[in-house]
């Protein structure tokens, strides 16, 4: 599958910004079952400067800086990304979840790719004992970790309310575990939270989800939004695996990864200092559009 | 007993017998090896040498000396705040010092040396190639469960050449005899400044004690730090600034004194600003190239694009500059990581791999739960062993931030944290329990040995690692000396290292530890510019207020013509006073009934914000971010004013007395700034706050005392606050009339109280000041202030009425306003960067 992706987000200020230092993780990778084929960001008002990286986990940086005075700030990021992923079963057998945890704990490199990066807090996942305890229900002893892992995501898909207004980015897991409520951020953080507790490596990660318009109507314009997920080790041989908690789907091709870490603030798409305005709004559209 | 010796032995004998008292009394700790009495329960020659010539000072003269160490370390302000602590706290000495013979202290610094250069090459690795790793020599898990492993500086060659420039390790003498590591501090060590402070109060209460004593002088070592972290830098006279997290921190004290006495500008995050590949300190002459950042800011805070985004200490920008090679930080970030206690198991190991030699200091036996057999061999004998956190101090999932042990937990806690080891070993680590050696300290008149921890700090110089003779030395009061930190019951104490030969010449200085005179570097940040500023301004308005008060309580002069010639409604001089007082916020319309009252509220009310004493407060809270540019004298005027009134006054009488006391202590700071400030450090700024503020203040009391209808009572009043009864009675020989008198307050340009006086003076002030604009314009403190000059010099007494006095003040008021806005633009009122909000 072929996917045009387009991903715009302006910053509306209420007093002129004078200055503006911002990082940018807006370019999907290759690998893990797609190819990147065309990107490119445009942004206004244009950057005195522009550099570009790979951060520590891999992931495509660009650093920006706009010293002209601006009201708002507009980043227009577009991606043309091809997906070949083939999803396991549900039901695929794996290795015990204890026998991953303990290949994780001995693993022999601190890579971005290395499980043992992601058996500890991070800053915005700490492990808490009671969302560690709700994690262990899904892990008998003995239990493969794939379905441990699907029965985690399967509860907290059912347990959990999908509500945009009961969350902003700054709430702690622990509230949105207390309340049983967030977005697809937050389900993703508890799920992080619960495995890591149990000594499982759980990554963040950030990209876009395909949706489906109701059947008859067309899909509407900037309707498709930023998704994160998790991402989950799983022994060796079965290596990273997509589990979307917020709609309890294992990864596959209506997946389009930007980004992998620890959490949020790893991956964050756009991030940034400001000088100038204290009161600022966010818009941010997003068009995934299949083109074959 | 006095008939049987001659004259010598009756001067030795009082101190012998002391001494032997002294010793008998002395109880060592069963099974524990203490550092005065040896082994073999003789004393150990160094500390036998030291109370030799303790003993023979007289009981009274070595109170004499305690009290006067205590009060040098008041007067001087060392204090810490203990951790969650809103104020400060003196710093407790313990009055001995702590004394190691130079061969066992040689053998210390050896280990040290090796130590800190292994962590280097750790580092090297960790952050660089990564075959430690790889081949198994350490743990992964023992570095990414740190959360001081930087991903950010992966790969990033630091600046400078090196990771760890400062180094310090905490050691205790074990049961063996041996010095051992308690932990390693890689991070951004602190106590260095303490242990100079300490030297330096204990040297002068003893000076011949430690003259004779050829103790090993501290002062090299700073001296070679400050040299090394120059030659850091890729220019010829680097710009250094010791980065602080401001003056809330625990040890902020010593950031500003190790700022001081090494000449680095004290610096906070918003101080800092990246432009182009480097990072600049924002000054009253604008963008300053800053070289070499020595750090007192957790790693995770100094950059909140990069790093905790929360986190307002740090440079947004920062960890690029590092990518860059744009400064160089000490020490870079990332250092900290070798502080987790995960990694202790592997160091023997690592050094017979790095370096091809044993590792020459032990440390505590430490075992890494991580590791199947470890974590088997903890979990054997748990009660053996204090848990503790692999990475942090805490342990994860129980309360409080120190060692936990099984022995003393319940049943059911500790049967949690044996699961809790089994399930996530590489959390924990098992640490053998040790009982560390103990040391004399001084308890009513005896000596008590308690156990102790000492810090030892090494820099890294191009020559290799060098060692402070001495350290930062921490007493418990508890039997477990590694849950020392600066918190209750704890004292610090000198460390002296001891020779039997003197000391070298070439290393004495003069009198002990004498400060290396240096400049403190050319640049005024804006943020201490602001502050001193403030700082006059604060002490200006005091005076003002003080002077207010003692106009009230004293009686004025009885004058022939008594009351004012103006309409009777007009005001009495006493209800003008307190009008003003009540318009600056020192006391309440309610009060004002009550004369006594309003002198009490104005002096020493802490509710109301214009009082003398929250004024002075203000001014002492905004001189604990300048400490660094006071000097300990001024910094101790200001202390002991807020001090005095912070005790409530008896009576009216002590509310004159203590007004007067004040004001005169007021005019003994402006004394010390004026002789003692170095003119390169920001004493403009004070000085113009101080004459912007008396500039307002006495346009302020002409207009309310020397209104137009103004009678004797009233001019009388004036002169009085503005300090010229004398200069107007040998100028006029009769009583107060309305021209004269504002003449005198107003317009004349001699009389060093007079409005125009001060503007004269914040004209020469601003001429002298570095021009930011490159077009050539008068820049508008400038225009305001020669505007100002200029109609103060041709206006006339007589046209001088109240309108064109309000319009004075205004226009005053205008120019304070205009330098804080010209020189400070990033001052504590600037626009901060935010944030870009993120999606949720």
């Amino acid at each position: 599958m072929i996917y045009d992706i387009r991903h715009v987000t302006t910053y509306s200020y209420e007093s002129p910004v004078s200055f503006a230092r911002c990082s940018l993780r807006l370019e999907p990778r290759s690998g893990d079952g797609q190819q990147l084929v065309s990107h490119s960001v445009e942004i206004r008002p244009r950057p005195a400067e522009r550099t570009i990286r790979r951060d520590f986990f891999g992931t495509h940086t660009e650093s920006v800086l706009i010293e002209t005075a601006h009201r708002s700030l507009r980043i227009d990021s577009r991606s043309r990304v091809q997906v070949t992923r083939q999803a396991l079963g549900r039901t695929a057998p794996s290795p015990s979840w204890e026998s991953v945890r303990d290949v994780a704990f001995e693993a022999s490199s601190l890579g971005p790719a290395s499980p043992v990066g992601y058996v500890f807090a991070s800053s915005l996942v700490p492990v808490l004992g009671p969302v560690t305890a709700y994690a262990a229900a899904s892990f008998p002893q003995g239990q493969g970790i794939l379905t441990g892992a699907v029965d985690l995501m399967h509860r907290i898909r059912h347990q959990f309310k999908y509500d945009p207004k009961a969350t902003v980015i700054s709430t702690p897991l622990r509230e949105v575990f207390e309340k049983r409520h967030g977005v697809c951020q937050d389900f993703a953080h508890v799920m992080i939270a619960g495995l890591r507790g149990l000594g499982l490596p759980a990554a963040y990660v950030s990209g876009y989800l395909r949706t489906y318009p109701p059947a008859g109507k067309p899909r509407l314009q900037g309707a498709d939004a930023t998704h994160a997920w998790v991402s989950v080790w799983c022994g060796s041989e079965i290596g990273w695996i997509g589990f979307d908690p917020t709609n309890d789907l294992l990864v596959e091709n209506d997946h389009i990864i930007l980004a992998m870490g620890r959490d949020f603030s790893d991956v964050s798409p756009v991030d940034g200092i400001i000088v100038g305005s204290r009161k600022q709004k966010l818009a941010v559209a997003v068009d995934v559009v299949p083109v074959e | 007993m006095a008939g049987q010796a001659g004259s010598q032995d009756n001067k030795a004998r009082p101190g012998q017998r002391r001494m032997a008292q002294w010793t008998r009394d002395y109880a060592r700790l069963p099974g524990i090896p203490d550092e005065y009495i040896g082994q073999d329960g003789a004393p150990r020659p160094a500390w036998a040498r030291f109370f030799d010539a303790f003993a023979a000072l007289s009981p009274a003269d070595i109170e004499r000396r305690f009290a006067s160490a205590d009060r040098h370390l008041r007067e001087a302000g060392v204090t810490y705040r203990a951790p969650g602590e809103t104020a400060d706290r003196l710093w407790p000495l313990s009055h001995l010092p702590l004394i190691i013979d130079e061969t066992d202290w040689r053998q210390l610094t050896t280990g040290i040396a090796q130590r800190a250069q292994l962590l280097e090459m750790i580092l090297r690795d960790l952050y660089g190639e990564g075959r430690l790793v790889a081949d198994g020599a350490v743990p992964a898990a023992a570095i990414a469960g740190s959360n001081e492993y930087l991903r950010a500086v992966c790969g990033v060659k630091p600046p400078g050449g090196r990771y760890l420039h400062l180094y310090a390790a905490d050691v205790g003498r074990g049961p063996d005899g041996r010095w051992w590591v308690l932990s390693d501090r890689t991070q951004a060590p602190s106590g260095a400044g303490y242990a100079l402070e300490n030297r330096l109060v204990l040297s002068r209460a003893f000076s011949n004690l430690y003259k004779s004593m050829n103790v090993e002088r501290v002062a090299p070592f700073f001296e070679a730090f400050r040299d090394s972290l120059r030659a850091s830098a890729d220019r010829d006279e680097p710009r250094i600034g010791l980065l602080t997290p401001g003056a809330f921190n625990e040890t902020y004290f010593e950031h500003a004194t190790i700022a001081r006495y090494l000449g680095f500008l004290l610096v906070e995050g918003d101080d800092l600003a990246v432009s182009g590949d480097r990072i600049h300190i924002r000054t009253v002459a604008g963008l300053k190239r800053l070289d070499v950042l020595l750090r007192r800011v957790d790693s995770n805070f100094l950059d909140p694009l990069e790093l905790d985004a929360s986190s307002h200490l740090g440079v947004p920008g920062l960890i690029d500059v590092l990518r860059k090679s744009g400064v160089v930080v000490a020490n870079m970030p990332g250092s900290g990581v070798l502080e987790a206690r995960a990694l202790l198991g592997f160091l023997p190991n690592l050094c017979r791999r790095l370096l091809s030699e044993d590792l020459l200091m032990p440390h505590i036996a430490t075992w890494w739960c991580g590791q199947k057999s470890a974590r088997e061999e903890v979990l054997s004998r748990l009660d053996d062993f204090a848990i503790e956190g692999a990475y942090g101090r805490a342990v994860p999932g129980f309360p409080g931030s120190g060692p936990v042990l099984a022995g003393e937990l319940s049943p059911t806690e500790r049967e949690r944290l044996r699961s809790a080891i089994s399930d996530r070993g590489i959390d924990f680590v098992g640490q053998e329990l040790v009982r560390l050696s103990t040391t004399p300290t001084w308890e009513n008149g005896r000596i008590t040995p308690r156990p102790f921890v000492l810090r030892v700090f090494a820099a890294a110089t191009p020559n290799g690692w060098t060692i402070l003779p001495g350290g930062f030395c921490r007493i418990a009061d508890e039997p477990d000396a590694r849950a020392v930190s600066m918190g209750d019951g704890a004292r610090s104490a000198d460390v002296w290292v001891v020779s039997d030969k003197a000391i070298p010449a070439s290393t004495l200085l003069p009198a002990a530890d004498t400060v290396r005179i240096r400049r403190i570097a050319g640049v005024v940040p804006s943020r201490a510019a602001d502050n001193l500023f403030w700082l006059g301004r604060y002490l200006e308005r005091a005076e003002a207020t003080l002077r207010l008060i003692r106009a009230l309580g004293t009686p004025t002069r009885e004058s022939g013509k008594g009351a004012p010639t103006g309409a009777s409604t007009a005001l009495h001089s006493v209800e003008r006073i307190q009008r003003l007082l009540v318009t600056w916020g020192a006391t309440s319309q309610a009060s004002r009934a009550n004369s006594a009252k309003v002198a009490a509220e104005a002096l020493q009310s802490a509710e109301k914000f214009g009082s003398a004493l929250s004024l002075l407060r203000s001014a002492q809270r905004t001189a604990t971010s300048l400490r660094e540019r006071l000097s300990p004298d001024a910094w101790q005027v200001i202390t002991e004013m807020v001090e005095r009134l912070s005790v409530e006054a008896d009576d009216d009488d002590g509310i004159v007395s203590a007004a007067e006391l004040s004001l005169q202590e007021l005019a003994s700071f402006a004394g010390l700034a004026q002789e003692n400030m170095n003119r390169a450090a920001g004493w403009r700024f004070l000085e113009m706050g101080r004459r912007a503020e008396r500039a307002i203040n006495t346009a302020r009391f002409a207009r309310q005392f020397a209104y137009d209808e103004a009678g004797d009572e009233d001019l009388d009043v004036l002169l009085t606050l503005v300090d010229c009864q004398i200069t107007y009675r040998s100028r006029y020989l009769v009583g107060p009339a309305l021209a004269p008198v504002r003449d005198l307050a107003v317009l004349d340009p001699y009389n060093p109280r007079s409005v125009a006086f001060q503007v004269a003076a914040l004209n020469e002030h601003i001429a002298s000041l570095p021009s930011l604009k490159e077009h050539g314009l008068i820049e508008r403190p400038q225009r305001l202030a020669v505007a100002l000059q200029a109609m103060l010099t041709t206006a006339e007494a007589a046209a001088l009425d109240v309108k064109a006095l309000f319009v004075l003040e205004q226009d005053l008021l205008n120019l304070a306003d205009a330098i804080g806005l010209h020189y400070f633009p990033h001052g504590p009122n600037a626009s901060r960067p935010e944030k870009l909000t993120g999606l949720a």
